[in-house]
């Protein structure tokens, strides 16, 4: 490990999916994403990170049961993996060493 | 259903998507419409659009292989199977088709070589792109003379002050001189020779077999030969050294051997190359002798435009200062202020080497007889002509026989075929057409290439072993294949097939408007050429039968005679004394046409001045001419011996008498000078008129009878015979004999005067064979088109015609039936074609100036001929449609 790398919106798309474990889908994923970011999010960039983080192998999606809703269309409800959780881990943890790190700074 | 997302976009999405993405997409796109309908559906339709449009993205985008029909090896060769089935199993429509292609690719593949041969002219040699001739455009009191040669001393002058010449070569034409060799009796002749500086073999990079390209020209009295011409002269390749005698008795020292020049360059009449130093003339000073051709070869630091810009000013900067010199008051605003008076000019201009032989209408000083850019057109039009007429014929065939193919186009369907299987089986079909076509088309080509020779006047051979020439007819055979088939296959690819099983009312085939017009297009073009060529035809016989006001029948003119020199009167008397020989003349100058100068004459007693100037044709002639050619004078009297005074006595034509604005009978007696040029203007020759013979034909039916005039003169070097009618082989070996004694071991050249001037005609021959033949093929193609189309018709109506036939129609009625809708189709043609041919052909009439005026004949034969040969093709069919018993046609029902 530690060689695979993700990009800032691959990670907060896998944090959302995470934090939403199996209940994750498309529409879901983009709306907690506006919320947390306080920005509009185009779904089809959310798709294709998600696209991308499967064939990595940092979630893994099942399709739901068929409702009335949504015109009849199953939703794809996703997961994350153990790896998907390593790297996670892995980048919090690079993150806070690396900030702790900072001497302190005063701006005055 | 106002809640339901934008349909189309929908649709798109689910064209390029992948499939195992487009449900967890669709869903959530359809979601995140719904809920943002209920604030804005405006707003939510647009997001929509807009979010489709931005998965249109390579990691969304399906693989368009056609995953469940894609093309594979196996697909393929099933398509050719069952295409050659489908041939086979039509032989009569496959051979209509074929053999309708291959035509018209067979006269394309011949055209194209015509085109591409015309253009291949001077691209031989090296640096051909950055050579260019100097021309000289004159425009002197109203006459406009073309050259393809400049003034002597421009050569140097353009050394010493256009930077931008990398070498610069100057010919000078010389004429037709005889050279001998210098044991030997018998001297060659040697047309239109031409000097060359050393500069030219190297300009032109040709190399040498044996010499030095860059002095075999240099020294004084040296000549370079060509192999054929050493040849020719002494019978073998080994002549260095050797000299050769020129008819005034100088002798040339061969200095160089050169491969024969190639056939399609500028050169390639010449042989021999005299060194340009070994001539005074190559010195002259004069700046409106415009006998030397000059080539320069340009350094990549210009281009034409620039040089053009520089030869612009040659008239200002060289020409004028040079006559300041000698014509006393002359300054240069006085010389553009008559300029501009008069409208005259002298324009030097350049043309590009290569494109010589296309855009050079043989001007004076031309090396070799160059071609015209305009046959081009003609025949690329034509070619088009052809192959648009061909493809035409094969859709309209494809199309009419769908009939017979709805049932399987409908069984094809059922069993799971997609639109798109039957379309690629459709074109595999007419591609396989094409290729066949096209090696039969090669096939033809290939043999009848060599009376396309024979009638173009060219040497052409298929390039059979270049692969690019396969590479162009492989992607011909596509191309027109596709074309071809493109139409036909999406036509019959509609049929529904619940329709055309159905079977009852099967002969819903569509198209008929289509197929009708695509018929009146082919006839249009076939009836347009029939005027064409019948109207080139029609001119060319009123040129040939027009009364030139002269007999050119029974006349041999004989070449050189000058080789007589001081025996040549005994020879002339000797021949006149024969039994059949009425007369005989001497003189340089043949009513036929030829590239003659105008000569400047002023009345007496008018002032100097171009306005008043008379420029007319001047030959020397002698006491005969006016007999012998039977030209007749309106007033006055022909050159007669007894007068003794008529060395300066002059006959003029009608044109020069209506030039000078004056009546025949007025001129007799006046006198005119053509000596004004010398500086003691008060002992001025002057000549007088005594005679005005009516206008003849000497130039080509092109042009209008310009002012000409006789005087006597000598150096005669050609000798006309009027010959009694009889045998005239007989007469001419007595003249032979005769010639022998005055002129031993010189061959006679002669030949007859009514067949020189047919050569005049040979391009207006040549298009009139050319049109002939092509118009035969055009024809022939839209007839198998309208017999294809005729025997569908046949087949379509045959319930019809069987029970027209019960009720009581006659054979002849029903034949009437079936042709008037073709008829109808060819009258149709007829109304298009005729007013675009008659103002086609009235364009090319206005290239003449004695004409024919395009008579309702024409058309009328133009659209009977149409008529005819779309009635006999047709008429098989019918009568046998019409001829068969009913119970044949309806036992079926």
């Amino acid at each position: 490990m530690g060689k695979q790398s993700i990009g800032e919106f691959e990670e907060l798309v896998l944090l959302v999916v995470a934090a939403h474990n199996s209940n994750a889908y498309g529409v879901l994923i983009r709306e907690k994403l506006q919320e947390e970011l306080e920005r509009k999010v185009n779904i089809s960039s959310v798709h294709v990170v998600l696209k991308r983080l499967e064939k990595k192998g940092l979630v893994k999606s099942k399709f739901g049961g068929i409702t009335s809703e949504r015109g009849g269309r199953r939703k794809k409800f996703y997961s994350i993996t153990a790896q998907g959780k390593n790297i996670l881990d892995y980048q919090y943890e690079l993150r806070t060493s690396m900030y702790k790190k900072i001497p302190k700074i005063s701006f005055s | 259903m106002e809640k339901s997302p934008p349909q189309k976009a929908l649709k798109f999405l689910r064209w390029f998507c992948k499939q195992e993405y487009l449900e967890e997409i669709e869903g959530d796109l359809i979601e995140l419409f719904e809920d943002q309908y209920e604030e804005s559906p405006r707003q939510a339709r647009r997001n929509f659009n807009w979010t489709v449009i931005r998965y249109f993205r390579p990691a969304f985008i399906r693989f368009f292989t056609f995953t469940n029909h894609s093309i594979t090896p196996a697909m393929i060769k099933s398509d050719l199977k069952i295409s050659w089935r489908s041939l086979r199993k039509q032989p009569f429509f496959t051979f209509l088709n074929t053999f309708g292609l291959a035509i018209g690719i067979a006269g394309v593949i011949l055209i194209s070589l015509f085109i591409y041969d015309e253009f291949s002219y001077d691209t031989m040699f090296a640096d051909a792109d950055q050579i260019y001739r100097i021309d000289i455009e004159n425009k002197n009191a109203g006459e406009v003379n073309s050259y393809a040669a400049a003034p002597g001393p421009l050569a140097n002058r353009m050394r010493q002050d256009y930077p931008h010449i990398e070498q610069l070569s100057r010919f000078m034409n010389m004429g037709t001189v005889f050279m001998r060799r210098e044991n030997s009796e018998i001297a060659l002749k040697e047309k239109d020779v031409v000097a060359a500086d050393s500069a030219f073999l190297n300009l032109f990079g040709i190399s040498m077999l044996e010499g030095d390209p860059a002095t075999a020209l240099a020294n004084p009295n040296s000549v370079v030969l060509t192999t054929s011409e050493a040849l020719e002269h002494f019978g073998t390749e080994n002549v260095m050294g050797e000299s050769l005698i020129k008819s005034d008795g100088e002798i040339y020292t061969i200095t160089g051997l050169v491969r024969d020049m190639p056939r399609h360059s500028f050169l390639r009449d010449h042989g021999i190359f005299f060194s340009l130093s070994s001539f005074e003339e190559a010195d002259d000073k004069a700046w409106n002798n415009w006998i030397f051709p000059t080539f320069v070869k340009l350094r990549s630091s210009a281009n034409q435009q620039h040089l053009d810009e520089y030869l612009s000013d040659v008239k200002e900067r060289y020409i004028i200062p040079w006559a300041m010199t000698f014509v006393p008051g002359l300054t240069l605003e006085s010389a553009r202020e008559s300029a501009e008076k008069t409208g005259d000019y002298m324009r030097f201009s350049s043309i590009a080497l290569t494109d010589i032989h296309l855009y050079s209408p043989n001007k004076n000083g031309e090396f070799s007889q160059n071609s015209d850019i305009q046959s081009v057109y003609i025949l690329g039009i034509i070619g088009l002509f052809l192959i648009v007429l061909a493809v035409v014929n094969f859709m309209n065939l494809s199309t009419a026989q769908s009939l017979k193919r709805a049932k399987e186009v409908g069984v094809r369907k059922t069993l799971g075929s997609i639109r798109f299987d039957l379309i690629r089986q459709f074109l595999t079909e007419s591609i396989l057409v094409s290729f066949l076509s096209s090696m039969l088309a090669v096939f033809i080509a290939f043999e009848t290439l060599p009376l396309f020779n024979a009638l173009s006047g060219k040497t052409m051979s298929l390039p059979l072993t270049d692969p690019v020439f396969w590479g162009i007819i492989i992607s011909g055979v596509l191309v027109l294949g596709l074309l071809s088939g493109f139409y036909p296959s999406f036509f019959m690819s509609r049929f529904v097939p619940i329709q055309v099983l159905k079977g009852s009312n099967m002969p819903q085939v569509g198209g008929g408007n289509i197929r009708n017009s695509l018929v009146v297009f082919q006839f249009a073009i076939s009836i347009i050429l029939i005027v064409g060529t019948l109207v080139v035809h029609q001119q060319l016989t009123f040129i040939q039968n027009k009364d030139l006001g002269f007999q050119k029948n029974q006349v041999l003119v004989i070449d050189d005679v000058n080789t007589a020199g001081h025996q040549l009167q005994t020879f002339k008397e000797e021949v006149k004394r024969l039994n059949e020989v009425k007369n005989a003349s001497l003189s340089s100058f043949l009513p036929t046409p030829s590239a003659r100068n105008g000569v400047t004459f002023f009345l007496k007693g008018e002032v100097l001045e171009p306005e008043s100037a008379i420029i007319m044709g001047n030959w020397r002639v002698d006491y005969d001419y006016l007999s012998t050619l039977n030209l007749e004078l309106i007033a006055g009297r022909g050159f007669d011996e007894s007068f003794g005074t008529d060395s300066s006595a002059i006959i003029l034509n009608e044109s020069a008498v209506t030039m000078m604005g004056m009546k025949p009978e007025e001129v007799i007696g006046m006198q005119l000078t053509n000596d004004f040029r010398r500086s003691d203007k008060e002992n001025m020759k002057y000549i007088t008129i005594i005679g005005v013979m009516k206008n003849f034909h000497y130039e080509t039916m092109r042009n209008r009878i310009d002012g000409m005039s006789l005087v006597l003169g000598n150096n005669p070097d050609k000798m006309m015979v009027k010959l009694r009618a009889g045998a005239f082989s007989d007469t001419i070996a007595e003249i032979e004999n005769i010639w022998s004694d005055v002129s031993p071991g010189q061959p006679m050249n002669y030949y007859f005067m009514d067949d020189s001037f047919n050569d005049v005609y040979q391009s207006e021959l040549r298009l009139g064979r050319v049109f002939l033949i092509f118009t035969a093929l055009s024809i022939l193609i839209s007839c198998l088109g309208l017999f294809g189309l005729a025997t569908f018709n046949a087949e379509r109506r045959i319930k019809e015609i069987g029970i027209r036939k019960v009720l009581g129609a006659s054979v002849p009625q029903i034949i009437a039936k079936l042709s008037t809708d073709f008829l109808k189709l060819v009258a149709i043609a007829s109304l298009i074609a005729l007013p675009a041919g008659w103002y086609i052909m009235n364009r090319w009439l206005q290239d003449f100036s004695y004409r024919i005026d395009i008579g309702i004949d024409v058309f009328l034969i133009a659209a009977g001929v149409a008529i005819t040969i779309s009635l006999l093709t047709i008429s098989y069919q019918s009568i046998k449609a019409a001829m068969l018993n009913p119970v044949q046609s309806l036992k079926n029902e």
